[in-house]
């Protein structure tokens, strides 16, 4: 009886011996994202290259751990930097400080403030963790900015603001799938998940040009 | 015996020394992959092909730490402790034959390094020796941990080094010689002693693992309980040393299994060997190499599939189990070999030359 | 130079230097019994029925060595420190020591709005953030008044239920790991990762979700979520089935947990033990069938128990909990309501991204939403939940502003960390370390 639990366990790993192995061999393979992923904030743009931020500081007021700094400023009216009255003029993220929940995300009015796909960065000294506008802010086509790592899968950068969309409806069963997000340069307007019904509208028309 | 064959000695022994280092290397490495293939892992595969370098950097990277002694440790013993395990792991491995001796012209090379006429009491007394490293290195390093480790391993050490010996008795009679290549000489004209002789094999085997303080009999370090046991204390390359004296054994308690009961370099046939199957000396080595990676292979399997046990359950196996079984085994064999050649039984598994 | 090195030594005031025993790590020694009081010692020798104290202070005093398991040890499971006064292998006295994990997050609470507070309570029971975030959620709505949505309901026990599966699952991991099977320790993992996938989809984070607040969950399931979770409902129990062969049957494992960390019924009520090392005990106590929170009275389930009162019953009780919260996962499977997944109030809940542009009157929700958070009336609550690893209580006191007067959390955890020595002392070394394993301690949660 003794032998045979024994032999049973055994018989276990003899036959993981000739299974498919489970573990994932970063970097080498890459395991794909979902949505939702929250990886490293970027501030976005519009299709015509203005910045989405207008400084309002939403984000660093609920942000539960603080590590957003915003400081606001009047746009030049020569030229604007975003299209209302204001910009934010001073943008930083502590990235030892965030705790990645996704809060800034949702509360951005204008969905400046997105999550990519970007985890892998690292940095050697403290100061190199708050990042500024230089670093948030995607490029003048959407791609955002980073580093750069050997392994970085860049088509993985298309996917980005997933948490944003799917906390837009709010737990409102009527808004789910409706939409509500601008665009974004270089994408267009992203589409969002079908949830409990396919979506109403085709996202171009629920598009709001804010530019 | 002139010049030249102390210096074909000297030669195999550096050869075996050169080998076992080399096979303490890629065992690390097989214990590794095995071990992570059979928990459906993938295990080491960076450094080198198949992640054979793996334990070179190992080594690189130990050799390279700081040598130190603890403020608590006793100085001297604490730094002799690692030689006491590793010296004699290297010297039970001398008795080992590995393959049957050749001729070149008229010279006889031994597959061996020492063909000694005690050789079964050379290996129990270096394996005797060889547990004072960590009883010594647990008790030198002036904490309470190792301590205990060392505190199980004198504990766990009589008794398991008693069943081995039990175990090994039955062979010996059965053989009617203490030399190793004897004994792997009687298997060759008969059969290999694993047949009649299966329960001792089997003792034999578990008690080697827990003289080498492998799972499920790894008490003496059991790290989720004394965090590294007796060797909590060590680093860099003195922790090398235990290392490899751990490896260096696991090699011996296979090899000696096999030369014991498995024919030692003896080909697959049971019973009685066909005539030139273990003439070619390579291929002699081949099939006691096959043979002692198969145990190391269960060595490797043993240890990922089983829970550990505890100390008293340790010595509860080791005296009420395992020694009854075997002082049972030991009368009985002699029992059978007394009848045998009073003519009362037919010498169907005789021992040669009786 | 080397001189002008030594005379650089610092300098240590008098009033700094104390003795030992005055200082914070110091006054937690383990001191021997003729030193210390009866009451003292009763509670390191596990004591809870009355029993004749005229002995426990006379005993072998120079045979005994006192030990620190931790909070640096391989099997405390983080950072819980343990002396423990041994007789060569037997345990004689325990004292568990908490604190080396302690990161104030109930003091945070008070400082965090209502909106933000999941972010907080999810760090405490890092294995099973979802029953933390459940929890303060539950004790939020009941001072608001709120109802959440059935949706919203049923996938809080959906979340809830596959958290207990991979959070028992991390648990098969680590006992096995601690028992020295290593190979148990890969399956557990293998399957936790399947579940924590599953969040990731959900929720955007593998741990820490802030996923459930008070009001609802953040987000709805993810698009193609019933097949994930019926994938997760149809892989998991062949595979648990078959890494419990690893230990069922074996005699090893057998011994090693049978008769191991005995905690009688009586002591687990005295000491108010909970969770699958109450029903361990024999008693069928399960806070989803005693107090139904968030529906979990639409769904059936038994609450499996085992009379043998040691490591081998919390062993056989958590892997029948895991089946029925496998049974629990299917039946939300099929019954999943349609509709709001956060209660529709303006006043709690920020308007759909889409009403922020339509709406000037949304937009100024939105801003106050996110800026002062909303308001909860005066009072003060505890709900109490069944995490998996017993009651979780949450206690909350409001005083009419948008964050906490005072939030705190009754962790299972921290009470078995105290039930450890009723269960050690007696044993060995080994058994401690199973008995340790079994009672599941999470130390965020014990120290919070």
């Amino acid at each position: 009886m003794a032998a045979v639990g024994i032999a049973r366990g055994l018989g276990v790993t003899l036959r993981n011996l000739f299974r498919r192995k489970v573990t994932t061999q970063y970097p080498d393979a890459i395991r794909p994202k979902p949505v939702r992923f929250h990886g490293r904030h970027v501030l976005n743009r519009y299709e015509d290259g203005m910045e989405k931020c207008i400084g309002c500081e939403l984000c660093a007021g609920v942000c539960p751990a603080r590590c957003i700094y915003v400081r606001g400023a009047d746009n030049p009216p020569d030229s604007p930097v975003s299209p209302g009255e204001r910009f934010g003029y001073v943008y930083e993220i502590n990235f030892l400080r965030c705790i990645f929940c996704g809060l800034c995300v949702e509360a951005c009015p204008t969905e400046a403030i997105t999550m990519s796909n970007l985890f892998e960065w690292s940095f050697t000294d403290r100061k190199d963790a708050i990042f500024g506008k230089d670093l948030l802010l995607v490029e003048a086509d959407g791609t955002p900015r980073h580093k750069g790592s050997p392994y970085f899968d860049p088509e993985s950068l298309r996917e980005s603001g997933g948490w944003m969309r799917a906390t837009s409806p709010s737990g409102d069963g009527d808004y789910v799938g409706v939409g509500g997000w601008s665009s974004d340069a270089g994408y267009g307007v992203r589409p969002g998940e079908a949830g409990q019904r396919a979506i109403v509208d085709a996202p171009e028309t629920t598009a709001e040009d804010h530019a | 015996m002139d010049w030249v064959d102390y210096l074909i000695r000297s030669v195999v022994a550096v050869v075996v020394f050169a080998a076992i280092l080399g096979t303490c290397t890629l065992l690390v490495w097989f214990e590794r992959r095995g071990a992570a293939w059979m928990q459906v892992r993938v295990g080491p595969n960076k450094a080198g092909p198949f992640g054979l370098l793996q334990t070179v950097a190992d080594a690189v990277k130990l050799l390279t730490k700081e040598v130190f002694v603890p403020d608590s440790a006793d100085p001297l013993v604490y730094r002799i402790a690692p030689l006491l395990s590793l010296l004699p792991a290297f010297l039970a491995l001398t008795i080992v034959p590995f393959g049957p001796g050749f001729h070149i012209g008229d010279r006889y090379v031994p597959m061996q390094i020492a063909d000694l006429n005690i050789g079964i009491l050379w290996l129990l007394c270096m394996s005797s020796i060889a547990v004072y490293g960590y009883i010594l290195a647990g008790w030198s390093s002036g904490s309470k941990y190792p301590l205990l480790g060392a505190v199980r391993q004198s504990a766990q050490v009589i008794s398991y080094e008693l069943v081995m010996s039990l175990a090994i008795i039955p062979v010996v009679i059965w053989a009617g010689t203490l030399s190793t290549s004897g004994i792997v000489e009687a298997q060759s004209r008969y059969h290999w002693y694993v047949v009649p002789l299966i329960v001792p094999a089997i003792a034999f085997f578990v008690s080697g693992i827990a003289e080498t303080n492998r799972p499920p009999f790894d008490l003496v370090e059991a790290e989720s309980e004394l965090v590294a046991g007796a060797i909590t204390e060590y680093g860099g390359v003195r922790f090398m040393m235990f290392f490899l004296a751990e490896y260096t054994n696991i090699i011996t308690i296979s090899a000696i299994t096999t030369t014991l009961f498995l024919g030692g370099w003896n080909g697959p046939i049971l019973f009685g060997t066909i005539a030139g199957w273990s003439v070619v000396p390579l291929w002699g080595l081949f099939w006691f190499l096959l043979k002692t990676g198969v145990l190391l292979f269960v060595f490797i399997w043993v240890r990922v599939s089983l829970p550990r046990l505890r100390y008293d359950q340790l010595m509860t196996f080791g005296w009420k189990i395992m020694i009854g079984v075997n002082v049972a085994v030991v009368l009985a064999v002699s029992f059978v070999i007394a009848l045998m050649e009073q003519g009362a039984l037919p010498m169907f598994w005789a021992p040669p030359g009786r | 130079m080397t001189q002008t090195h030594h005379s650089r030594a610092r300098v240590i005031p008098p009033s700094v230097l104390r003795p030992v025993t005055q200082t914070d790590e110091g006054s937690q020694e383990m001191m021997r019994p003729g030193e210390t009081n009866v009451v003292a010692v009763r509670r390191q020798r596990g004591i809870i029925t009355n029993a004749d104290f005229d002995e426990l202070l006379d005993a072998p005093e120079d045979e005994t060595m006192i030990i620190n398991m931790g909070p640096q040890h391989p099997s405390t499971h983080g950072v819980l420190r343990l002396m423990v006064e041994l007789d060569g292998e037997e345990v004689l006295r325990v004292q568990p020591v908490v604190g080396y994990l302690h990161t104030g997050m109930e003091k945070t609470a008070e400082d965090l709005m209502f909106i933000q507070g999941s972010t907080n309570v999810t760090r405490m029971d890092y294995l099973a953030p979802m029953t933390n975030e459940l929890c303060f959620s539950l004790a939020v709505e009941r001072l608001l008044g709120v109802e959440v949505p059935p949706r919203a309901a049923a996938i809080r026990v959906l979340m809830c239920e596959l958290n207990r599966i991979s959070s028992h699952m991390i648990w098969f991991a680590t006992s096995g790991m601690d028992l020295g099977a290593t190979t148990v320790m890969i399956h557990g993992l293998r399957e936790r990762e399947k579940i924590l996938n599953f969040f990731e989809k959900t929720t955007g984070l593998r741990m820490n979700h802030d996923y459930i607040r008070p009001g609802g969950v953040a987000a709805d399931l993810p698009d193609g979520w019933e097949r994930d979770v019926a994938d997760i409902l149809d892989v998991l129990p062949p595979r648990i089935a078959e890494s419990r062969e690893l230990l069922d049957d074996n005699p090893i494992f057998q011994r090693r947990t049978q008769g191991v960390g005995e905690l009688t019924r009586e002591e687990a009520l005295a000491l108010g033990v909970t969770g699958p090392m109450l029903r361990a005990s024999g008693v069928k106590w399960d806070l989803r069938k005693a107090f139904p929170y968030s529906g979990y009275d639409q769904y059936e389930f038994d609450v499996p128990t085992w009379d043998t009162c040691d490591v081998w019953g919390r062993y056989m009780v958590r892997m029948a909990e895991i089946g029925e919260s496998v049974r629990i996962c299917r039946q939300v499977l099929d019954s999943m309501p349609r509709g709001d997944y956060r209660v529709q109030d303006k006043k709690v809940t920020p308007p759909p991204r889409r009403r922020i542009d339509e709406s000037m009157e949304a937009l100024i929700h939105h801003f106050k939403l996110f800026t002062e958070g909303f308001k909860v009336p005066e009072g003060e609550t505890y709900v109490a939940i069944e995490s998996p690893r017993g009651e979780l209580g949450c206690y909350l006191v409001a005083d009419g502003g948008s964050k906490a007067y005072r939030q705190h959390t009754r962790g299972p955890c921290f009470v078995h960390v105290h039930a450890l020595p009723a269960m050690m002392v007696g044993g060995l070394v080994a058994d401690a370390i199973v008995t340790i394993a079994a009672a599941d301690p999470v130390l965020g949660e014990v120290d919070r």
